[in-house]
Parts: C-alpha cells; structure tokens; sequence
C-alpha cells in the first residue's frame, strides 16, 4: 500500500483539461467583453401628437461626444414608418437630447402610440428602446401631417466594430447570466440522461457497480439543477421582479427536480442492496422519460417568460447571437464537463465505500 | 452538553476547522445580504446595468461547487482512514 500513495504518477485525463480550459475562457471571456451601446431611459415618456417634444436620452456604455455631429435619431411606429429627430445635441457620453416633431395624424388608428426610439452613431453604432414614448393622439388633426411619416426612412446605419455582446432592455448586464445559469440545466439533462443509460444497463446486466455509477450522476445532476434554479431566483428578481413569478418553466424545473429528490429518499428508505438498486434503475428510467414532456413539451405549449417558450425565439436573434455561441456553446461543455468530472469523483468515493463496507 | 447538541443544528460544532469556517463565512454572508436589502440600497443590485446580478450568479456557482467538493474531499479522507485501520 506504502508505495502506491508515496509515488504514483500523477496524470489527469485529457477531457480534465478540456473541462479547466474551457471554464477559465468563459469566466474571462463571459466579463471582459464588453457590451454594445444602449439605451436605459428616456424622459419624457408621453407626448401628445401634433407638437414638438425634446427627449432627453440616457445611455449605457455609450461615448456620445466623440465624433458629436454624426447622432442621428428616429422614433419609429412600425418598419419604415418613422420620424427622423429635427436636432441631435449631446451634452456628454452619457447623455443626448432629440427633439422631434410628432406629426398630428398617424397612418394607422390607435388610442395611443408607443414609439421605438432608434439611435444611429457613426462609430458607436445603433440602438433601440421599444416602447419609449407614448403618444395621445392631437385634438386636432392636420392630414397633412401624415406624409412626415413616410418621408425619411432609417438608411445607412451603422455597426459599431470590435468584439460586443448585444444590449437587451432590461437585461442589460444579465445577459452574460446566459453563460452561466443556462448550461447549468444543459449540463443536469445531459447527466440525467447519463444516468438513465447506466440504470438501463443494470437491468441489462444486473451488475451493482452500474446502480453505483448511475446515483453518482444522479447526485451531481440534482446539485446542477438546484444551481440552476438558484441562479436563475436571482435572475428573475432583479428582471422579472419576483424570485418566482410561477412561470410554467420554473414550475417544471421545480417538479423536476422533486422527482429526482424523491428518487433518493426512495433510495434510503430501502435497507436490502440488490431491491434499491432495481428499484432505482426503474424509477430513474421512468423520471428521465418524464423530463422531455416537464422541460421540453409543456413549456413550449403555454406563454412563458423564458425565450423559447410560448412563441419566443430562442438561441437565435437578439437573445443570442453569433458573438454569444462563440462562449455560450463552450460554456455548456465546460460545465457539463466538470459535472461528468464530479460525477466521476463521486462514484470512484461510492465504490470504495461500497468495498470497504462488505 | 445536551443542550450544545439540539442548538447544532447546522452539525457546527462537529465539522472539521476549514468546512466550518466556510460555512460560517457563507451564512454571515447570507446574513447581511439579507439585512442590506432591508435596510438600504434596495437598488444595489440593479446598479451599473444589473452586473452584480452576474456577479452574484457567478458566486453562488462557485461557492455551491466548492461547498461540494469539500464535502467529497472530507468523505475520501474518512474512507483512507478506514482502510489504514483495517
């Protein structure tokens, strides 16, 4: 026993490796990169139609000063259909007025009209607020008014150049949380579906060490799962405003992650080894067919706050764009990676456990 | 003594230096996080474009994992104790 622990070799799997590379590039690149120009906040946010109005328009990330004359700015109802800003005047990098003349007749008829406001920069390139301003529509109304609309079109915008991650409203920073809180549940199917194989082939061969292997993969997914719901309680306070806000996704995760705890007081409250052991492989099989319906189907058949779900797009667009992929695809094999990597430590520790015991 | 086992209820005063160290860490952590958002800066976390909400997201991944691992770590060293003796 003395010279296996005084001089063994110490080597660490290549797939190791791969799991620290990866995860130290997406701690770095998920903060440095900065994030594109935005908008937080515009006053005023009504309006009424058939006068001017000066918007004053506080940015994030921006440098409006630099290169001051090239600001143009829009407020938009629908596609082409736009205002351009009389006059752009930035005061300092943070902040810019426009002023505009709301036309007194809009082309379409609504009881009021929200307005995207659009900025374009030489340099800093564009951005948006949807829903800046409201507009009440004019007491009296001047039809020739309507043609300002169709008069100037958003031509000619720039991008901003380098490496950015796209500005959301409301997201804003949290957007990098995608790197973070999404593999997290990427990393907990994968393991689960580890598992259920495992437990497949224990009632295949009806060896033990298959039972000991799959419950260490079950354990690290239960830990991931609980991550991901953690982080995301987090996310949604501070975007959505309330830990839960009872949305079918974490409804479903929450479920799912129930039935997998159920699984392991299951687990201790059977005393012989071989009955645990078929009980487990049955029970987690049947758990890993019912996380398809819970995390893919249900979510994707009602309205849901998550992208994805309800209609929303997801790992496309905005939400996630080519910039993004480069870290967040990373990123899931980084953690799913480490999972496997505790997963491994864990059955190697249950395994010794389990010979020492009998 | 029966009295110091029923207030153990996070088993404290049984864990080894380091683990109870951590955890210590963690709940006055947990603590005054708690009484900040009561007391002040109920905006704290919405500052500089919402970035302490990664930073926040990022730390409980980091912790929970460590917390883990520590966990394993001590369970290896009590099963090498074991078979040392046997």
């Amino acid at each position: 026993m003395e010279e296996s622990t005084g001089n063994v070799k110490f080597r660490l799997a290549p797939w190791k490796w791969a799991a620290m590379i990866l995860l130290v590039y997406v701690f770095v690149a998920g903060w440095i990169v900065p994030l594109n120009p935005g908008i937080i906040e515009v006053s005023p946010d009504k309006a009424t139609a058939g006068e001017m109005v000066v918007l004053n328009i506080t940015g994030y990330n921006s440098s409006y000063v630099s290169d001051a004359s090239s600001h143009r700015a829009w407020l938009r109802l629908t596609g082409d259909t736009v205002i351009e800003a009389r006059h752009v005047q930035a005061w300092d990098d943070r902040h810019l007025t426009a002023s505009f003349y709301i036309p007194s007749v809009f082309p379409v008829r609504q009881d009021a009209y929200p307005l995207t406001l659009v900025i374009d920069h030489g340099t800093e390139g564009t951005s948006l607020l949807p829903n800046a301003i409201f507009i009440t529509p004019a007491q009296e109304q001047d039809t020739a008014d309507l043609k300002l609309w169709f008069q100037q079109k958003i031509t000619d915008v720039h991008k901003k150049a380098g490496i950015q991650y796209p500005f959301r409203n409301i997201l804003s920073e949290t957007i990098r949380n995608t790197y973070f809180h999404v593999p997290m549940w990427f990393a907990m199917i994968i393991l689960f579906g580890i598992s259920a194989w495992y437990s497949l082939q224990y009632y295949r061969k009806g060896q033990i060490d298959f039972d000991t292997k799959s419950v260490a993969f079950i354990k690290v997914g239960i830990i991931f799962g609980l991550l991901g719901l953690v982080t995301g309680m987090l996310w949604a306070k501070n975007t959505w405003n309330a830990y839960w806000s009872w949305d079918v996704k974490q409804n479903m995760s929450a479920i799912c992650l129930l039935i997998y705890a159920a699984l392991m007081v299951m687990r201790s409250s059977v005393e012989d080894d071989m009955q645990k052991a078929r009980l487990t492989a049955g029970y987690n099989m049947f758990a890993f067919v019912l996380l398809i319906p819970l995390l893919f189907i249900i979510p994707r058949m009602t309205d849901s706050l998550h992208p994805g779900n309800g209609g929303n797009p997801a790992l496309s667009g905005e939400d996630l764009d080519n910039t993004m992929r480069m870290v967040f695809y990373p990123a899931v094999i980084g953690f799913f990676l480490l999972g496997l990597w505790i997963s491994e430590l864990v059955y190697r520790t249950d395994r010794l456990k389990r010979s020492l015991w009998s | 003594m029966e009295l110091k086992k029923s207030l153990d209820i996070y088993g404290l005063f049984q864990r080894p230096m380091a683990v109870r160290g951590l955890l210590v860490c963690l709940f006055i952590l947990i603590f005054q996080a708690a009484r900040a958002e009561g007391e002040t800066a109920p905006d704290f976390m919405r500052s500089i474009g919402k970035i302490y909400v990664v930073a926040g997201v990022c730390l409980i991944i980091l912790i929970t994992l460590f917390i883990y691992i520590i966990q394993l770590d001590r369970k290896i060293s009590r099963l090498e104790k074991r078979h040392k003796n046997e």
